[in-house]
C-alpha cells in the first residue's frame, strides 16, 4: 500500500485523538516518531507525518504551529496539511464521511472555505463548537477543531492544500454519549481507500508546487561557499530560477566557477551575463 | 466545468442565479456570505487554483463603470469599462490577471440590471455617446453559455445607437451574436498573438483558425469586427511569424470592412510582475531582462522600437491608417 510509494508524500496528518490515529498508523505504514517531545508523532519514509494534538481548537492550533514551524526552518518546501477525525450530523449515517468544503467557526460565526482541487469526493459542511453537540442543527459536520485547524495551517501552506476530512461517528440516532470508542479505528479504517486517495491527491499537488519552485542545486553550492546578505541571498534565487527557465544551466555554472571575488561581484556578473544572452 | 459553485447568501433567489444551480445541480453547491469571502484570500494560489476553478455567483456593490486606463481605447470618445465577471477560463501565462488576484476562481456578478442602469447612466452623462468595453478583467464571450452576456447587454446598446460596445475576447463562443440581429454600435474585437507565441503561451484558448473562423462568420452575418494585436512579444524569430500571421488573417477576412485594428505591447504593473514571477518562476517569460517605466514593467529589448515598427510598417500594408491605432 502507500508504504511502498515510490514517490514522496508531503502531507502533514494532524488528528485529535490516539485513536483516530491508531488506524492511520496501519494503513499509512507509520513509525513513532522518537524525536518530537511535545506531541506524539509518526513518520514514515515516504515524507507523510501524523501529529497527535489533542482535543480541541487551542489543542491543534498548537500542534499544527509546532510543527508548522519546525518544518518551516528544515527547508522552504511547502507541504500540505490534512485534519482528519471523527464528527457528529444531525442524519448522516454513521461511517459516512467527507472533505469538509465549508468550516465554520460556531464561536466567532466566520467560515473559511478550502478550495476544492481534487476531484471524486464528498463534501460537505463542518461545524467547529466548542463543546460536543447533541442537536445538530445544521446540515454539517460537528466537530472541535477544524476551523483552528484550517486558519492555522493557512500559515504555513496554501489554501488549496489545507483540508479536513471527517467521518461521521454519531448522529441523532445513536448519540454522542452512546458511542463505543474503540470503534473510532475501525470507521477510519473503513475510509481506507479515501484517505489513500486524498493523500496522493494532495501530495501531487505539493509535489507539482514545490518542483516548479525548485532551485538549481549551484545556488546551494554558491550559498555554502560565499557569505551573502538576506537581499543577496533573494537576488541570487531569482537569478538561478531565471537561468533555469531560460534553460541556461550550464551557464549559470560556468559564471559561479569564475571565482567571483565577492557575493556583489558574482550578482553582477550573473545578472549581466543573463540580460546580455536573453535580451532579444 | 466547475469544481464548486459558491452562492453569496444576497443573490441566492435570484432567478438568473436559480437557473444556474439548476443546470448545475451535478456540482457541489456553498453558500457563502460575500464572495471576498472565498475569492482572493492571502493564502490563495492562482496556478494552484487554474488547476479547477469555482464559479462564484455574487453580485457587484460600488462602481459598475469605470474610466478606461488612458490609451485604452481607439478614438478620443470618453471610454468606460465593466466587468460583468472577474477572471477568465483560458489560462494565457502573460496574463495580467494572474498577478491581479491571488485566485483563479471566476466571479460572476449576476446583478445584471444594476450594470445595466449604471450604463445607460454613463451614456445619459455621454449625451448618449462614449465607448464601453467589456472583457477587462475577463474574457466576455468564453463563458457565454453560462452567463448569458450577450443576451442581456446587446439589447441595452440597441437602445443607444450613440454608444458603442466593444466586446473584447478569444473566444470562438460566437452563438449567441449569430442568432440575434446585428447590433451596429457593438464591435467583437479578437485578440490575436503569432502561432508561436499562442503554442507557448495561450493555454486553452481556440486555435487561430478556430477563431479567424468565427471572427469571419460574424463579418457575413454583418457584424463590425476588430483585431486586437496584443500583447506583442518580440522574439529571436524576426518577422517572419507575423508575416504569416497577417496573411492568415487578412485573407480570410473583409479588410475594408474591419472596425479597427490595433497592437500593443507586453506591458504590466510592476506589482502584478512581482507575484507572477512568484507563481511561475520557471516560466521562460518571466525570466527575460525587464525594464520598468512609470510603474510598468515592460521586456527589455535594444530593438523593440525598430521591430515594432516593421511590425505596423507590415501591418499598415493591409489595412488603413485610418483603421490602426497603437495601444499605449
Ligand atoms: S484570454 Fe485574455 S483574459 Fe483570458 S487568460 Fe488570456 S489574456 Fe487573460
Amino acid at each position: 500500500m502507500i508504504e511502498n510509494a515510490k514517490y514522496p508524500m508531503p502531507v502533514n496528518i494532524v488528528v485529535a485523538h490516539g485513536l483516530e490515529a491508531k488506524a492511520l498508523i496501519t494503513i499509512l505504514g507509520l513509525e513513532r516518531d522518537q524525536a518530537s517531545s511535545e506531541f506524539m508523532e509518526y513518520s514514515n519514509s515516504t515524507m507523510l507525518r501524523l501529529i497527535v494534538s489533542g482535543m480541541g481548537k487551542e489543542a491543534i492550533a498548537a500542534a499544527v504551529s509546532y510543527l508548522g514551524k519546525r518544518q518551516a526552518l528544515e527547508g522552504a518546501e511547502i507541504r500540505a496539511w490534512l485534519n482528519i477525525g471523527i464528527a457528529g450530523h444531525r442524519d448522516a449515517p454513521i461511517g459516512s464521511a467527507w472533505l469538509g468544503n465549508k468550516i465554520t467557526d460556531k464561536g466567532s460565526g466566520t467560515s473559511a472555505y478550502p478550495p476544492q482541487l481534487i476531484e471524486g469526493f464528498q463534501v460537505g459542511s463542518v461545524v467547529t463548537v466548542e463543546e460536543p453537540e447533541t442537536l445538530y442543527p445544521l446540515t454539517a459536520a460537528y466537530e472541535m477543531e477544524a476551523s483552528a485547524f484550517y486558519a492555522e495551517a493557512t500559515k504555513y501552506s496554501t489554501a488549496e492544500l489545507v483540508q479536513v476530512f471527517k467521518v461521521i461517528s454519531d448522529n441523532l440516532e445513536n448519540p454522542i454519549s452512546e458511542i463505543d470508542l474503540q470503534t473510532i479505528p475501525d470507521l477510519i479504517a473503513a475510509q481506507a481507500p479515501q484517505i489513500i486517495s486524498l493523500i496522493n491527491g494532495m501530495s501531487e499537488i505539493a509535489v507539482g508546487h514545490n518542483s516548479s519552485q525548485q532551485l538549481p542545486s549551484c545556488y546551494h553550492e554558491i550559498c555554502s561557499k560565499i557569505h551573502l546578505t538576506v537581499s543577496q541571498q533573494l537576488l541570487l534565487k531569482r537569478l538561478c530560477q531565471r537561468y533555469k527557465a531560460l534553460g541556461l544551466e550550464d551557464e549559470l555554472r560556468r559564471v559561479t566557477d569564475l571565482n567571483a571575488s565577492s557575493a556583489r561581484q558574482l550578482i553582477q556578473q550573473l545578472t549581466e551575463c543573463i540580460d546580455r544572452i536573453s535580451e532579444i | 466545468m466547475f469544481s464548486t459553485i459558491y452562492i453569496e447568501e444576497e443573490v441566492l433567489e435570484s432567478e438568473r442565479v436559480k437557473a444556474l444551480l439548476d443546470r448545475f445541480s451535478q456540482v457541489p453547491q456553498v453558500v457563502c456570505g460575500r464572495y471576498g469571502e472565498v475569492f482572493n484570500r492571502k493564502s490563495q494560489n492562482f496556478r494552484l487554483q487554474k488547476k479547477a476553478p469555482a464559479l462564484i455567483l455574487a453580485k457587484k456593490h460600488g462602481k459598475k463603470v469605470l474610466a478606461a486606463p488612458s490609451g485604452y481605447g481607439y478614438n478620443d470618445s470618453k471610454s468606460y469599462y465593466f466587468s460583468h465577471m472577474l477572471n477568465c477560463v483560458y489560462d494565457c501565462r502573460y496574463c495580467f490577471l494572474q498577478g491581479m488576484y491571488s485566485s483563479a476562481n471566476y466571479v460572476l456578478f449576476v446583478n445584471f440590471d444594476d450594470f445595466e442602469e449604471a450604463i445607460e447612466e454613463k451614456i445619459k452623462e455621454n449625451n448618449g455617446g462614449g465607448v464601453y468595453y467589456s472583457g477587462y478583467d475577463c474574457d466576455s464571450l468564453a463563458l457565454e453559455p453560462v452567463s448569458n452576456f450577450c443576451r442581456h447587454f446587446l439589447p441595452v446598446f440597441r437602445r443607444h445607437p450613440n454608444a458603442e460596445l466593444e466586446i473584447r475576447t478569444k473566444s470562438t463562443q460566437v452563438r449567441c451574436l449569430l442568432d440575434t440581429e446585428v447590433v451596429s454600435n457593438c464591435v467583437i474585437a479578437m485578440s490575436f498573438t503569432t502561432s508561436e507565441a499562442a503554442q507557448q503561451w495561450e493555454h486553452k484558448v481556440p486555435s487561430i483558425e478556430k477563431r479567424l473562423e468565427a471572427l469571419h462568420k460574424l463579418q457575413l452575418a454583418g457584424w463590425k469586427v476588430a483585431i486586437r494585436f496584443e500583447p506583442l512579444i518580440l522574439g529571436s524569430e524576426g518577422m517572419a511569424p507575423y508575416e504569416s500571421l497577417f496573411t492568415q488573417i487578412f485573407s480570410k477576412l473583409d479588410v475594408q470592412k474591419l472596425h479597427s485594428v490595433s497592437s500593443g505591447l507586453f506591458r504590466m504593473p510592476v506589482d502584478f510582475h512581482k507575484r507572477i514571477v512568484k507563481l511561475y518562476p520557471d516560466e521562460e517569460l518571466y525570466a527575460r531582462p525587464t525594464e520598468t517605466v512609470d510603474g510598468m514593467i515592460a521586456l527589455k529589448s535594444a530593438h523593440e522600437s525598430s521591430h515594432l515598427l516593421a511590425i505596423e510598417k507590415l501591418l499598415l500594408s493591409y489595412v488603413s491608417s485610418e483603421q490602426y491605432y497603437r495601444c499605449a
